[in-house]
């Protein structure tokens, strides 16, 4: 008889009656095949594997992570709540040792969505990861996490929220942003001066197979996960590496997902994007649930799977194991390789922002401040094709004092000056979160 | 005149009701070595007191199947398996002819690989040599598409006295349990119809000529006809007589709960606006989850004759059962004895158990009625936190919709019905744990046997189509036809009712159903940026129900 090895929570949340638009890839059908395959192999009947509905993420969940504008009601809808909400179920459930690891099977997704809201880009409102990310430090204290992007685009958003923050380390595999959506994604972005080399990036060139995305694991994201030694790892499954997969150009298959996460072994993982919804999604996600609770996944096979298809080409090959070397090394270097500044002062950002679903444009100015004891004060001004000038403030989680009070001063010049049509406080420190 | 009969694990309950009410009743004992026996003794001592020609109905509830299965009594089954990528199937084998078939059908019922007739040929000729009769044919997605069931049905012909296929038995999805069930099914099938034999022709002897109907673990009935066929579908009916007992005597109209209080164990059963909760995928047997569908129920070890002990000071009450109380010759005190002591409901001799309760007290330095106490606010605790955990587990159900999400409906109880030897002495407590109106029906002792006599015809049926492959499927009932690409889920629905009532009309004739859709979804099918085709899923279902035409004779003692 089967057994789960590892005790694992599904939450599984097909929204079957929400989409961005009918014919939208992002829409009701896209789990429906996955959820036919995962109740005909009799998963949640498992010993070991139970299904948990999704908790819903409330406001301040929402508040605690990002600047939306002009506010968080405008930005999202129920949909998007219960989706976080799914990601929230699965730390707690994690967290408060219900289950080994959990995996929320959620949409819609989050990696596309940054720091600052103004609406939905690459399918994406809020970060669902980040927002359950906090929501685990908010309530479980201020842990060592470190996210895998496994999607194949490249974890954008993801990216901008924990630039700043070194208790966070993001990986991103994903396809050459010379060659997709949303083409950023290269190794010299590496994390702010408070966070250098604590964002990798891994560009994978198109026509990745098994054999590239597993020589990375093994070469790159497992040697940087032993060096971080975080305390939860969590994997940000997109399933669109796979071969099938419409909107790309990759190779990896149901197989190769299945085994990325037993070596990789993350404690949660949250659905992203994936839109090859009947010839992937049901294998990937069964492979993906099966490695998780440690139950033999050696059958699970796409039915047009062909191993000569897919498989990868010495060049990409050769260019991997180059890229793999370099991106260690810039690693262990990484502050020979990034810009810091002085502490006490700030470090700018200028950013031009395109939300490619809602057709939104936005420019921001970001400016934190450089700092040797916390993730450092961050404010960012921004003005989109929705909203006039806003102004988001943050002080970090574990924020020194003269972080902190530098956030007040700077909220309180603003206001003052009355500039911004709104403005938002996140202090992590007073659990405040408050607009103006 | 109806006659139920419910088999149970000591006593075989039989009644008659008419319209104004019971009209006979009776308990015979139960002869496991001989259920038929058992059967045929109720009928008879029913038949002394009213007249054959009277009887238009009988409702038999039976153990025979779940006794075949759990004591392992049952046929050797030729396992036909043909799964496909996956699980490996080697993960489901049940006995030992289970066979593995290569071929394979996607979730759409698309074939992505034939089915192996060269190695099918070898399986049936391995079974055949080990003198098997009785074969199971199953594959993965079949409810999708029968073509690989209905390959291995023909290349049975001529070595199979019964063949099940999995789809005919459920058009859930779900490999194992098709598996287990469709291999249940055969392994019964040839022992229930002896069975089914015996009583038809024990009746006919009689003069009874009643349309004979067996209770399934759902609360409601199917036809003697039908169950000869789907004997799986029998198993663990004992639970319904009880619940659809409560709701003939007692006008349920809220949320309740349902408390079956017998010697050994405590079943609870959850009513939502008054009517029986239902397992949403099966009801387990014998450590295997089947497709067998059945009411939400769950046993818990406290009852009348649980043991009492004390451990470290703490007062504790089963789940072991050694005996019965020493109010009814018992060694050992047991719940019953506790209520006695307390004087809650007298029963069988109540100075034997306050002599037991004292000396039980005694060697741990209590007194009789504090240790009395102690154990029945034990018994109720648990009983409480089962129900609670219960409660939850219900609210808590996974859902798949962000309307269920933020509008689904919370069970939330607002009265307690008790059955069982103990119910009139735990009414009290109960009603203080849970802060609850608490009902003891009168009739409760032959509770079952109203329940499964008054008991409706259901069944549930799962409508697929498919508008761009053009397809439509109800796999229960075998319908396979195209529809036009124009289809829709109005349609759908329509056509699930039809097909439900069209086919209880030939199997259950006279009855009046209601059927009604229970799940209705359409889907857009997008290829590209274009919409391909609708997939529509229906389910239907006739619920479980009392015969409308008796309710009133035996309402009201409740
Ligand atoms: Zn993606
Ligand atoms: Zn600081």
């Amino acid at each position: 008889m089967l057994k789960a090895k590892n005790r694992l929570g599904l939450i599984f949340f097909p929204a079957f009656d929400w989409a961005i638009s009918p014919t939208h890839p992002e829409r009701q059908e896209r789990l429906l095949y996955t959820q036919d395959q995962l109740i005909e192999e009799g998963v949640f009947d498992i010993p070991g594997i139970k299904e948990y509905k999704p908790d819903l993420a409330t406001i301040e969940d929402v508040e605690r992570t990002h600047f939306c504008f002009p506010d968080v009601r405008s930005i999202l809808t129920e949909s998007h709540l219960v989706s976080a909400g799914g990601a929230i179920k699965a730390a707690r459930l994690v967290m408060e040792k219900r289950e080994d690891r959990a995996f929320a099977l959620v949409r819609p997704p989050g990696h596309h969505a940054m720091k600052v809201v103004h609406g939905s880009r690459g399918f994406c409102n809020i970060n669902i990861e980040a927002v359950m990310i906090e929501h685990i430090r908010e309530h479980y204290g201020r842990k060592r996490i470190a996210i895998v992007d496994t999607d194949c685009h490249h974890g954008d958003g993801t990216q901008d929220l924990y630039w700043h923050d070194p208790d966070t380390l993001f990986i991103s595999m994903h396809q050459d942003g010379r060659t997709l959506y949303p083409g950023s994604g290269f190794i010299d972005e590496q994390g702010g001066p408070n966070a250098i080399g604590k964002t990798v990036n891994i560009p994978l060139p198109p026509e990745t197979s098994d054999e590239g995305f597993l020589y990375v694991l093994e070469k790159v994201v497992l040697p940087i996960l032993d060096d971080f030694k975080p305390d939860l790892i969590i994997n940000s499954a997109g399933q669109d590496n796979h071969y099938s997969d419409p909107i790309t150009n990759m190779r990896f298959s149901a197989q190769g997902y299945a085994r990325l996460n037993e070596i990789l072994k993350p404690d949660i993982a949250v659905l992203e994007g994936g839109y090859s919804i009947q010839g992937a999604l049901p294998y990937v996600n069964l492979g993906i649930a099966l490695a998780m609770a440690g139950v033999d996944y050696s059958y699970v096979r796409e039915p047009d799977f062909e191993r000569e298809s897919v498989r990868q080409e010495p060049e990409v090959t050769q260019y991997i194991k180059k890229l793999s070397k370099e991106i260690l090394e810039r690693y262990y270097r990484a502050g020979d390789f990034v810009m810091r500044g002085m502490p006490g002062n700030y470090m700018v950002r200028k950013k031009s922002i395109y939300y490619d679903t809602d057709g939104i444009r936005e420019n921001q100015v970001e400016s934190v401040m450089v700092c040797d004891d916390c993730a450092g004060v961050l404010k960012i001004e921004t003005i989109s094709s929705v909203n006039p000038l806003c102004l988001g403030v943050e002080v970090p989680l574990g924020s020194c004092d003269r972080c902190r009070s530098e956030g007040y001063r700077i909220l309180e010049e603003a206001r003052e000056k009355g500039k911004h049509s709104h403005i938002q406080l996140i202090d992590r420190m007073g659990r405040e979160y408050l607009r103006f | 005149m109806l006659l139920g009969i419910d088999v149970g694990g000591t006593h075989t309950d039989v009644v008659v009701v008419d319209a104004r009410g019971v009209r006979a009743a009776a308990k015979v004992v139960t002869n496991h070595e001989n259920l038929f026996e058992s059967v045929n003794g109720g009928i008879a001592a029913m038949l002394r007191e009213v007249d054959a020609a009277g009887i238009e109905r009988i409702n038999l509830s039976t153990t025979l199947s779940t006794n075949a299965i759990v004591e392992n009594t049952i046929e050797k089954v030729g396992m036909l398996v043909s799964a496909g990528p996956g699980i490996e199937p080697a993960s489901f084998t049940i006995g030992d002819q289970y066979h593995r078939i290569e071929g394979a059908l996607d979730h759409r019922g698309a074939e992505i690989l034939p089915l192996d007739e060269k190695r099918l040929e070898k399986a049936i000729a391995a079974c055949r040599k080990a003198g098997i009769k009785a074969y199971a044919a199953v594959s993965k997605f079949s409810t999708r598409n029968p073509a690989h069931e209905n390959s291995m049905r023909e290349a049975l012909a001529g070595s199979a006295d019964f063949i099940t296929q999995g789809h005919a038995i459920s058009g859930n999805l779900n490999f194992p349990r098709r598996i287990a069930t469709a291999y249940y099914n055969s392994s019964v099938w040839r022992i229930y119809n002896r069975f089914a034999d015996a009583v038809e022709k024990a009746l006919g002897e009689y003069g009874v000529r009643a349309s004979v109907n067996v209770l399934k673990a759902d609360g409601g009935t199917m036809p003697l006809a039908v169950s000869r066929l789907l004997p799986v579908e029998t198993i663990l009916s004992g639970p319904s007589a009880s619940v659809m007992g409560i709701l003939a005597l007692c006008d349920i109209g809220v949320d309740s709960v349902v408390l079956d209080i017998g010697g050994t164990t405590t079943d609870i059963a959850v009513f939502a606006s008054g009517g029986p909760l239902i397992e949403p995928d099966g009801i387990a047997l014998n450590g295997r989850n089947t497709l067998v569908r059945a009411l939400r129920t769950r046993s818990i070890g406290i009852g009348g004759d649980s043991l009492l002990r004390v451990e470290g000071g703490e007062v504790r009450v089963g789940p072991e059962r050694l005996g019965p109380a020493v109010a009814d010759g018992g060694v050992l005190a047991t719940l019953v004895d506790a209520f006695n002591r307390l004087g809650a409901d007298a029963h069988g001799n109540t100075e034997a158990s306050a002599r037991a309760m004292e000396d039980l007290a005694k060697k741990n330095g209590m007194n009789g009625e504090e240790l009395a106490r102690r154990a029945v606010e034990r018994a109720t605790a648990f009983i409480k936190s089962s129900v609670d955990e219960m409660i939850a587990e219900i609210n808590e159900r996974p859902v798949y919709t962000i309307h269920e999400m933020l509008e689904g409906r919370r069970i939330a109880p607002e009265r307690i019905y008790v059955v069982g030897g103990p119910a009139e002495a735990f009414r009290k407590e109960l009603a203080r744990a849970f802060s609850l109106e608490v009902t003891v029906p009168r009739d409760y002792a032959v509770a079952n046997a109203i329940g499964a006599a008054l008991a409706r015809t259901t069944m549930s049926i799962e409508l697929l189509a498919d508008t761009e492959m053009g397809m439509l499927m109800i796999p229960e009932l075998g319908v396979s036809r195209e529809v036009p690409a124009s289809y829709t889920l109005e349609e759908a629905g329509e056509d699930a009712r039809r097909y439900l009532i069209g086919h209880l009309g030939k199997t259950a004739p006279g009855e009046r159903v209601q059927a009604e859709v229970v799940h209705a979804a359409s889907f857009n099918m997008v290829r590209g940026y274009h919409t391909a085709g609708r997939n529509i899923r229906v389910r239907c279902q006739v619920k479980p129900g009392i015969l409308e035409k008796y309710e009133k004779g035996v309402r009201g003692t409740c």
